[in-house]
């Protein structure tokens, strides 16, 4: 529903909003209000967009000041010093602002309707493509802290988690349009506290879920792949004609063959270094390689090995001491592991805190003196080589997806707010749009609440409802750590 | 609230009685008929013999044998159709609680054996809420007493299918008359319907994540084992037998496409799941509730998916509070656009049939069919809604429907405006059998009764609510199953998989209270509820040492 409103907004400001007396009003009103929005009035139907004179930080090759960016058909047509509009592409001044490639988050759980399977160990047959949600409002507070895309990950309640989405936060778009679709799919693994359950009680009538230590954690891998190296040979030896019948297709297993065979990323969610240790090694047992390990509080006691795996590590800034296993973790992580040559990036795992990871990149240049453009990869192109889509997205470079980031300040200063969000040069954020958009839910929210339908039953009885005084998301971080069970 | 509470008091002070007409013709005589198939009569005869209609116009003459009902100032409707309901089936048995629930566990002590004495047998390899072999037909309860509210109403048939688990089985179509169930069902199986729950009691699948993955192995499961008996039946020889499988063989018709799969699915992004479901596994989809069905109009059109329209409309039932956040703006709009949805989806081409939606008072369906032409449908397009178009989607339409000679007398006279708050049903024909039931007087003031028998004007409660309950930082999901008498409440709550009975219930003119004893952490905790209840829809508070939480539910369908 919001997402029709935002849509027919978009719509209507760019094509038909001139004709109405009414959509006269509210530019009246943004001008009133000192925030007219310099872009909608002579755009045209495509995104096709020229950004001028900007500090451009482009995450690969500095920092250019001055400089025009020309998005036409949803890429980075050319980036340079006095670049003038073709015909029908509106023009964005951004005198004075900053312009960063869109934020990746490589860890989020936001607009998923269900996060953990916890009946079993395994349960690499759910997806959280299943349970996207394109109507939670955090896609659109992540838009306004200028997140562009993000890993949806399957909770760590279990050895082996569901299969990933990596998507691009088009809200407003239809659900199918939030996949990216060349994203190369991924896993969820998990060890530890979680993993084992120390951190719950159990609940009366269920049987506690094996395993219960470290070590049948990693057996539960073991296991997994084992069953999984049969299953591929039972259809090999169907498909060579040497059995009659067809196997089973087995929807849990299917996904670990495919890890098998290099095609899909295993995100395994680990704290201490022994559990990473004991996983990487269990990749070279099966010829794989761990994508990233996810959380990686222990990671820096490991660096050198992580690196030599080829494995990537995506880290909270500084977050710890929320449980036992993360207790030892330390704000140089992402400096050591960075020196290490590790490929490392800083995630949220969290609907709120993913609206400020610029400002968790700008802690690891404090924490040991990670370089600028080092540090702002770690929340742009490091994620997007972790996810596999750093070749569409994560820089400023001419040929990648417009998916860019326009900031009123420096994106390390906690001053800075971000003016406009695009993806594939589609405005998604826009804080002059913002304003008007608040005038306009506020004024149909009176409208609705004096309808027949919303108000109150006029006969009482009931007692009062209670407010919601913690809603999810806005839980503060020792209760959130790194989402408890997720 | 008023005209609720009138509705109900009329119910309960209307005598129907039943004439039998079958022996002898029956004939309607100076009814205005509304055949739906062709033009309306303003003022014609319709002649019933044999349990079906005999002949219908403007200029026959009743046969000599004919017992004759004028019907002057009645209009003539083909009986009317709830797409969907549980009626019938007796009492809603407990929720599922999965087949290998582990042991081990201890549960809630000696309490929690309330329910488990309904848990049916079976031989099949799944839990129960896994097994799509359970069908309507085999529970059906024969007797037309039980239909007396519904048949009073207006409605002669109705679609009727379990309400539990992520299969709910296998709905049938009955007509609300005869006192067996053969009698009484007119298609023993017309489709497979879904549900997206869990099954409880921590079996998988305990999320709905799980629910998908778990719902997409069983269809593919079903493919191979057809393969399989298929290749087996042809040629045995040197291939190891397979596995008998009844919950897999009863998926058959479904994989192909000779049975409809019905979802249950209101929000936009369930319809989107259940479209998505129907064309990876091609099903012949059904989509039922439908709140938000018109955002995705064009594709159902696309798609050939016909909607089983709730006329259930969301309802405001939290009373206004100085304290209390204000409701989502989501929400808001949802109570506004549903009685809208109708209309659009008319406009888009989407078939559509109305069902009741597991309303607590039957006669909003009408109020509310009224509501949707307010919203834009026309009146025809809602007549056909709860008539032909019903028995087209519901694959009856050569038998009913419409008035036409030789389909089944299946007809409601009604006075006054169908869609108004005064319509009144003096007469209905199920299968050839004359129903009556005559006007009460008109009641004046607030008739609301004085204590005993059943709460006047109250909610009716009994059913299974799958409720969340907002304790901050870790929500949790469970379900309440109330059975009512009167104004004593009595049933269960389960929670995390312990079952508890509950105590000391009343049910008040809105609201209802309980208390119970639920095991939380190891210990017993001693809770008290209170709620309202309005349409399928409670919320309310729970009490304890421990705090106050909120909690609000919908009544499974």
């Amino acid at each position: 529903m919001r997402k029709a409103i935002v849509f027919l907004l978009l719509i209507a400001i760019t094509s038909i909003l001139p004709t109405f007396a009414l959509a006269q009003a509210k530019i009246d009103v943004l001008v009133k209000n000192g925030t007219p929005n310099t872009w909608f009035k002579d755009s045209v139907a495509n995104n096709d967009v020229l950004i001028k004179n900007a500090t451009v930080m482009t995450a690969v090759k500095g920092t250019l000041e001055n400089t025009d960016i020309l998005i036409q058909n949803g890429k980075i047509a050319k980036i340079g010093k006095g670049l003038t509009a073709p015909a029908g592409v509106r023009t964005i001044d951004a005198t004075g602002k900053y312009v960063t490639p869109g934020i990746i988050d490589c860890h989020s759980h936001s607009m998923l309707d269900a996060i953990n399977e916890g009946a079993f160990s395994v349960t690499s047959m759910t997806r959280t493509r299943d349970m996207l949600n394109p109507t939670d409002i955090t896609i659109y507070r992540a838009l306004a802290g200028g997140v562009t895309s993000a890993n949806l990950l399957h909770g760590s309640a279990n050895s082996i988690g569901g299969q990933n989405t990596t998507v691009k936060f088009k809200w407003g778009h239809p659900v199918e349009d939030y996949p990216i679709p060349d994203a190369p799919p991924g896993i969820k693994f998990a060890m530890g506290e979680n993993v084992r359950q120390t951190t719950q009680s159990p609940q009366p009538g269920r049987a506690l879920r094996y395993p219960r230590t470290r070590q049948g954690t990693i057996e539960t891998d073991r296991d997994a792949f084992l069953r999984a190296r049969d299953y591929k040979q039972a259809w090999d030896d169907f498909k060579a004609g040497k059995t009659k019948v067809q196997p089973r297709k087995d929807l849990e297993l299917e996904p670990i063959v495919e890890i098998l065979e290099g095609k899909r990323l295993v995100h395994a969610h680990s704290y201490r270094s022994d559990e990473m240790l004991n996983l990487l090694l269990l990749a070279d047992e099966f010829g794989f390689r761990v994508a990233t390990l996810q959380h990686g509080l222990e990671a820096y006691k490991i660096a050198p090995e992580i690196a030599k795996h080829g494995t990537g590590v995506s880290i909270f800034t500084d977050s710890w001491g929320y449980k036992l296993e993360a207790y030892d973790a330390i704000p140089w992580n992402a400096y050591i592991l960075w020196k290490n040559g590790v490929v490392v990036s800083i995630n949220s795992d969290s609907d709120e805190r993913m609206r400020r990871l610029n400002l968790d990149a700008a802690k690891v240049e404090k924490y040991g003196g990670v370089p600028e453009q080092d540090a702002l990869q770690m929340i742009t192109l490091n994620p997007a080589k972790q996810l596999g889509i750093d070749k569409r997205t994560g820089s400023i470079e001419v040929g990648k997806d417009g998916d860019i980031v326009i900031w009123t300040a420096h994106p390390f200063s906690v001053y800075s707010r971000v003016e406009t969000t695009m993806i594939e040069g589609e405005v998604f954020f826009d804080r002059a749009m913002d304003s008007q958009m608040r005038l306009d839910t506020a004024n149909e929210r009176e409208t609705l609440e004096k309808l027949d339908v919303n108000r109150a039953p006029g006969t009482g009885g009931g007692p009062p409802r209670i407010p919601a005084e913690k809603r999810r998301g806005e839980r503060d971080e020792a209760e959130y750590g790194d989402g408890g069970n997720r | 609230m008023r005209s609720k509470l009138f509705l109900l008091v009329l119910a309960a002070i209307c005598l129907s009685f039943s004439v039998a007409a079958n022996a002898q013709s029956y004939a309607i005589t100076n009814a205005k008929i509304v055949t739906v198939s062709g033009a309306t009569i303003d003022k014609g005869t319709i002649v019933i013999r044999n349990g079906l209609i005999a002949a219908v116009g403007a200029n026959i003459q009743p046969p000599a044998d004919a017992q004759i009902f004028d019907a002057t100032g009645l209009t003539v409707y083909p009986g009317f159709i709830d797409a969907l309901t549980n009626l019938g089936l007796g009492a809603p048995t407990a929720a599922p609680t999965g087949g290998g629930r582990p042991g081990g566990g201890g549960g809630g002590g000696g309490q929690a054996a309330v329910t488990t004495a309904a848990q049916p047998t079976s031989n099949s390899n799944y839990p129960a809420g896994l097994r799509p072999e359970d069908s309507s037909f085999d529970e059906l309860k024969a007797g037309e007493a039980q239909f007396d509210t519904n048949r009073n109403a207006g409605f002669t048939t109705v679609l009727t299918t379990g309400r539990t688990g992520i299969f709910n089985g296998q709905s049938a179509v009955i007509d609300l008359s005869g006192d067996s169930v053969s009698e009484m069902v007119i298609k023993s199986q017309f489709a497979e319907h879904v549900s997206f729950v869990t099954i409880g009691g921590g079996s998988y699948p305990q999320s709905l994540l799980g629910t998908f993955s778990a719902l997409r192995q069983m269809f593919y499961d079903a493919q191979r084992q057809q393969e399989v008996e298929k290749q087996y039946s042809a040629d045995p020889r040197g291939i190891k037998r397979p596995e008998a499988d009844k919950s897999l063989e009863a998926l058959f018709p479904a994989i192909n496409r000779q049975m409809p799969v019905v979802f249950n699915a209101n929000r936009e992004r369930d319809i989107v799941r259940a479209l998505d479901l129907i064309k990876e596994f091609n099903l012949k989809g059904v989509i039922a509730g439908g709140q938000e069905a018109w955002k995705v109009a064009d594709r159902l059109k696309t798609m050939n998916v016909p909607v089983l329209l709730s006329l259930n409309f969301p309802k405001r039932t939290a009373s206004a509070s100085p304290e209390a956040d204000p409701e989502p703006l989501e929400t808001l709009r949802n109570r506004a656009e549903t009685p809208k949805c109708a209309a659009k989806l008319a406009a888009a081409g989407v078939k559509f049939a109305f069902q009741s939606g597991a309303a607590t008072t039957i006669g909003d369906f009408f109020t509310n069919a009224g509501k949707a032409v307010e919203g834009g449908l026309s009146k025809d397009a809602a007549i056909r809604a709860m008539t032909l178009g019903s028995a087209e989607i519901l694959g009856v339409d050569k038998v009913m429907g419409s008035i036409e000679t030789g389909k089944i007398a299946n007809l409601a006279l009604v006075k006054g405006d169908l869609f108004g708050r005064d319509k009144f049903v003096p007469q209905i024909i199920v299968d050839g059998k004359v129903f009556e039931q005559k006007e009460p007087a008109r009641q004046t003031g607030g008739g609301r009764g004085q204590g005993g028998g059943q709460a006047a004007g109250g909610p009716n409660l009994a059913g299974t609510y799958t409720v969340n309950i907002d304790i901050p930082g870790s929500p949790i999901t469970g379900t309440f199953t109330f059975t009512q008498s009167g104004t004593a409440l009595s049933g269960s709550m389960n929670l995390q998989g312990g079952n508890t009975p509950i105590r000391d219930g009343k049910v008040t003119a809105d609201g209802f209270s309980f208390a119970a004893t639920v095991p939380f952490g190891g210990a017993n905790l001693e809770i008290t509820v209170h709620g309202t209840a309005s349409g399928n829809q409670i919320s309310g508070s729970i009490d304890s040492s421990q705090g106050t939480v909120s909690f609000s539910g919908t009544k499974n369908p």
